[in-house]
């Protein structure tokens, strides 16, 4: 197998060898030695702070790279910047959230208010009904009463029974 | 000194990789070096074409998987980088100005004897008008010894193809000084 590569290398070689006799015979070998393409000089130290001069043209790509990163987030349109991604997340919850509790408790009170707001007529109501409403109110019905009688400018002592029923008959509707 | 293989692997296991790219460097610089200048002659462009090659190596070292030597594929990537810098620059050297021609040729000329000279310089001017893939071919296997399997990896082409990029360019830069 080595010697196979050994013989394989030897080959190229013979090859190259023979390429460069070629090459010399149709052109000048001396020139070809001297030419310059080939030999050009670098200027003195170049070699030296080459590396250096390419490792911080890495960094700087490194951090320009990271600057244009920075760059385009920041020139996003301001909805979709991390910070304030977070932020409109928290107004949203709390725009609907008050939105949603606000509206709700405007229903409760629209409902409270539809209920005292109904009219009631003193006619839906059974006399039973009026005469609770007498019982457990006796002093509004004292006035309701008295009320009556000072339009009617008469005192009660001087009623007989027809008035006294016809007044409250009055009073119920 | 590691081998290529071991700086590399150490790299891509982020081993030291800042250490072990500049040993890469050091030992490869000169041979990208020169590459580049023998195609764009001028110590500037060449310079700036080798920092180009090497942050491309620092970036793409990580997806080398070692199918081919790691020369092979930076004189590649070298080869390739100045190309684009050639077409970008709008400086095809093998379409020099005569001014161009003129510095070029004053730059070149050495002590030498004047008959020398005067073939040294159709030399210089011959090889400098090839076209760039025969141009550094040339290179390649003349002065760097390269066989062909690798030269015809490095620019892109077949065995056969660079043997026949060698002998092309051969005969031109022959026909070129018989002309003189």
């Amino acid at each position: 197998m080595s010697q196979n590569n050994a013989m394989e290398q030897m080959n190229k070689d013979t090859t190259l060898e023979q390429d460069r006799q070629w090459t010399e015979t149709l052109l000048n070998k001396q020139s070809l030695s001297q030419f310059n393409l080939s030999k050009t000089d670098a200027p003195f130290n170049y070699f030296e702070s080459f590396p250096e001069k390419v490792m911080s043209r890495i960094e700087n790509e490194k951090r320009q790279q990271k600057e244009k990163r920075n760059a385009t987030l920041f020139f996003l349109p301001s909805f979709m910047q991390p910070l304030n991604r977070v932020a409109i997340a928290a107004a949203v919850i709390i725009i609907v959230g008050g939105s949603f509790i606000f509206l709700n408790n405007s229903v409760n009170k629209k409902n409270a208010a539809s209920i005292v707001a109904a009219p009631i007529s003193i006619q839906d109501l059974s006399s039973e009904e009026i005469e609770a409403y007498v019982d457990t109110n006796e002093w509004i019905a004292e006035i309701d009463v008295q009320s009556q009688m000072n339009k009617e400018n008469t005192r009660l002592s001087t009623l007989d029974e027809n008035q006294i029923e016809e007044i409250k008959n009055t009073l119920y509707k | 000194m590691s081998s290529d293989q071991e700086l590399i692997i150490q790299f891509q296991q982020s081993i030291n990789r800042e250490a072990n790219f500049t040993s890469l460097l050091h030992k490869h610089q000169q041979k990208v070096y020169y590459q580049i200048k023998r195609m764009v002659l001028d110590h500037a462009d060449a310079d700036d074409i080798a920092q180009l090659v090497w942050i491309k190596i620092w970036n793409k070292l990580d997806g080398f998987k070692m199918e081919s030597e790691f020369t092979t594929w930076l004189f590649r990537i070298a080869y390739n980088e100045t190309l684009n810098y050639i077409q970008k620059q709008q400086k095809q050297r093998n379409t020099l100005t005569n001014n161009d021609l003129l510095d070029y040729e004053n730059a070149t000329a050495s002590s030498d004897s004047p008959k020398s000279t005067e073939i040294q310089i159709g030399l210089d001017r011959a090889i400098s008008q090839l076209p760039e893939k025969q141009k550094v071919v040339f290179m390649l296997r003349y002065y760097d010894g390269f066989d062909y399997e690798k030269i015809a990896t490095i620019v892109g082409t077949t065995i056969g193809g660079a043997k026949a990029n060698y002998h092309q360019a051969v005969k031109k830069v022959e026909g070129f000084i018989k002309k003189l």
